[in-house]
């Protein structure tokens, strides 16, 4: 018996291979072994692996160590750490000097209604973990209205590109008498919606930055119990009505944060804490400011395009209850009718929303092939078939491995990995040898991986648009023009099967909150990567001196939808390029150069001489790199730190072959 | 030294991240480093946390007090784990 069980359960053995290069890596640094600790510590350990850590810290911190101590503090900052330990973990934040932390990529302004000091502290600190230091400027208690209007105000000086209007109910300035009628309610929504938005627009026409304004929370209490929800001059009832109009009429240039579902989150009794409010201005009980700040940090994060695009799943006992190689289809428990069977549905049923709106599904399991597919394909109670993973991997390889496979295959960032995996050993392994990929800590319940993945946020939204929709399908429809092109003769057969016609025109209102999702968000094909909020976008489109051109493509698979941005500012006889981006999806189909055949007629159109354009290096963008080169710029300047610039005279010039039909405008 | 002494000593080594904490009753504000009307609040939560008690608005007041010091914490707080008679 024993003798099957070890032949059926290599899951748990783990190859000689992976074990060295794990203490390899434990050697290297005592203080991810600590921050592993910490993570993977039950309950009763916690306390202890914390105090263990800090030790940890403090020995890095007196050593300079700042480098690896930066590091094990991106590591260790989950939103899951109780408020005492985030305070402590911010203790060593203050201590890396700024080279460490980095130059700020984000100029933050927190204008609060109540006492923002702790809130502060832990959205620079997660904005930290994500990736992006953040130069903050915080005002004074309750004077946010003042700091807006007054043209000569600290927050002019400062000049943030962002703004966070960290307000709460007690900040709404038109609340309703019981006894107003409908009528009277409805004026007075409409007068609080006039102020916040006079608010928005003067902060935006000084500084055309991106505002991220909170919805209101409520109080605890209902002063007319059941019908709280129905009279409309009821307090609960005009805040929800307003939260409504935020959300419904809030402009490109704000984004709506959702405080009221943080706290509907946490249930409305534990949410505030009056005692902390009366002593201190907190604007909730201040365990909740941990999750609040996370919160913050994940949309502005997500804006910034660092959410995470993929999620990895294991199989046996992650998506169903059993191992398929021992206990077979029949065996495995993932049906109706059984609770824990359910309960794994449940977390497919999950996943599968997230797919529908553009998160990518993939497989990581140690199966035979043949066997975990199977599953997909025959189980009459999956909800998630074959079609739902864009990317399917199962073999005897070690997870590690197959995660920088999946990432490659899907032509995205290991940093754009979530891996779920029941098994403790695999995510510690994985956090250690991958540390690039999230791995939430989950518990043995397939219940709780709903909850894992929701505190994390790592797939926080910025916009949400037509194209996030139909994104997998993309991949799909990528994985059916891959076969063609196999079997194609040649290149140009290809691309001529593929019947392309793309759109091509200015940015207009409808194409902006793509746009700026796309100037965020794409790190590989993007020339100079330099990130631009709506507000920003919208300054450029009414602006004589640029030019915004963006493109769609269309084949006889599908719609790719809008895929390339190019924005570019006209100097005395040139078109100078400051962004040329493209989604890759739509990589070697000749839409670069039916792109550059526009915008030479565009220039010459205006009398233009050259069009000029620089790449600058990223970590992500080295298949750019020759870009310029390749469609028959020539060289102008280089620099040691890469950077090089490029021109391309119009005269004489013949337009570059492609396989794009024009399409009707928009 | 009791064991209600001993834990807070370890709710203050948690809460400023030093070890070498030793609580006596005289102690107050001035003699823990970075015990400031901010991480007051910070202590508090701790304090509730690790002993599952609740102060009232204006305990957190009076513990805010000059006067007050680690002895005044402890009573406050030994009077709350106290079985109610």
């Amino acid at each position: 018996m024993t003798d099957i069980v070890v032949e059926h359960r290599p899951e748990a053995a783990m190859d000689l291979v992976e074990k060295a290069t794990l203490q390899e890596a434990k050697g290297a640094s005592n203080l991810n072994a600590a921050v592993e600790r910490c993570k993977a510590a039950n309950p009763g350990e916690r306390g202890a692996a914390f105090r263990a850590l800090v030790e940890a810290f403090k020995g890095a911190a007196e050593a300079e160590r700042f480098e690896e101590l930066a590091a094990a503090l991106r590591s260790a900052l989950t939103p899951v750490l109780d408020y005492t330990s985030v305070q402590t973990l911010q203790r060593f934040y203050r201590l890396l000097p700024a080279e460490v932390k980095g130059p700020a990529k984000l100029k933050l302004a927190i204008l609060g209604g109540f006492t923002t000091h702790q809130l502060k502290d832990f959205i620079e600190l997660y904005l930290f973990a994500a990736g992006i230091p953040a130069e903050l400027y915080e005002a004074d208690y309750g004077v946010f209205r003042q700091e807006i209007l007054d043209p000569s105000s600290e927050l002019y000086r400062f000049a943030p590109n962002r703004i966070f209007l960290a307000t709460h109910w007690r900040n709404l300035g038109h609340l309703p008498a019981l006894s107003d009628d409908p009528q009277r309610v409805s004026d007075l929504l409409e007068r609080e919606f006039a102020d916040w938005s006079q608010l928005w627009q003067t902060a935006h026409d000084r500084l055309g930055c991106q505002i991220v304004q909170n919805n209101f929370d409520t109080p605890a209490w209902k002063s007319l119990g059941n019908h709280e929800a129905r009279h409309p001059a009821a307090l609960l009832r005009y805040i929800a009505d307003m939260n409504r109009l935020l959300a419904d009429r809030a402009p490109s240039y704000v984004t709506i944060h959702d405080v009221a579902g943080l706290a509907a989150d946490i249930g409305r009794r534990a949410w505030g804490d009056e005692r902390f409010f009366l002593h201190a201005k907190m604007p909730c009980a201040p365990e909740h400011l941990v999750n609040y700040a996370h919160n913050v940090s994940s949309v502005i994060a997500a804006e910034l395009g660092l959410s995470r695009k993929c999620l990895v799943l294991d199989l046996d006992n992650t998506l169903w209850g059993g191992v398929i190689g021992d206990d077979g289809i029949g065996g495995i428990r993932v049906s109706q009718g059984d609770a824990e069977g359910e309960g794994f549905l449940s977390f497919q049923r999950y996943a599968k929303a997230l797919k529908m709106r553009g998160v990518i599904l993939a497989v990581c399991s140690k199966n035979n092939e043949q066997t975990a597919r199977e599953v997909f394909e025959k189980h009459p109670d999956m909800v998630l078939r074959l079609e739902d993973i864009s990317c399917f991997v199962a073999n005897w390889t070690d997870k590690a491995a197959n995660l920088r496979s999946i990432a490659k295959q899907l032509n995205i960032g290991l940093d754009s990995l979530v891996f779920v995996d029941d098994n403790p050993a695999e995510r510690s392994i994985i956090r250690q040898l991958v540390p690039e990929v999230a791995v939430p800590e989950v518990s043995t319940d397939p219940i709780d991986y709903i909850d894992a993945l929701e505190r994390h946020q790592y797939f926080q939204v910025a916009s949400l648009g037509a194209e996030d929709f139909k994104r997998t399908d993309y991949y799909r429809a990528n994985a059916m023009r891959g076969e063609i092109a196999t079997s194609a003769g040649g290149m140009e057969d290809f691309l001529r099967s593929l019947e392309m016609t793309a759109t091509i025109g200015p940015v207009v209102p409808a194409t902006l909150e793509r746009t700026t999702q796309l100037i965020n968000k794409s790190n590989q094909f993007n020339l100079t990567t330099r990130r631009r909020s709506a507000a920003e976008v919208m300054a450029l489109m009414e602006d004589p001196g640029w030019v915004t051109v963006t493109a769609s493509l269309s084949d006889r698979f599908g719609d790719n939808g809008l895929v390339s941005v190019v924005l570019g500012h006209i100097e005395a006889e040139s078109l100078e390029i400051d962004t040329w981006l493209m989604s890759c999806r739509v990589l070697k189909r000749g839409l670069e150069q039916f792109v550059l055949n526009y915008l030479c007629d565009l220039a010459q159109a205006r009398g233009l001489k050259y069009v000029r354009g620089g790449y600058i290096p990223t970590p992500k963008n080295d298949l750019v790199r020759n870009h310029y080169a390749d469609l028959g710029f020539d060289a102008t300047r280089s620099d040691d730190g890469g950077r090089t610039s490029w021109e391309l005279p119009l005269a004489n010039r013949t337009p570059l072959n492609t396989f794009i039909k024009m399409g009707s405008s928009r | 030294m009791t064991e209600v002494h001993d834990q807070l000593q370890d709710v203050f080594r948690d809460v400023f991240s030093d070890p070498s904490i030793v609580l006596n009753e005289k102690m107050t504000a001035e003699d823990v480093d970075g015990w400031d009307s901010l991480t007051h609040i910070n202590l508090i939560i701790a304090i509730e946390k690790r002993f599952r008690v609740k102060f009232a608005t204006a305990e957190i007041s009076r513990l805010k007090e000059d006067s007050a010091n680690v002895g005044s914490l402890l009573q406050a707080l030994t009077g709350k784990l106290q079985p109610s008679k």
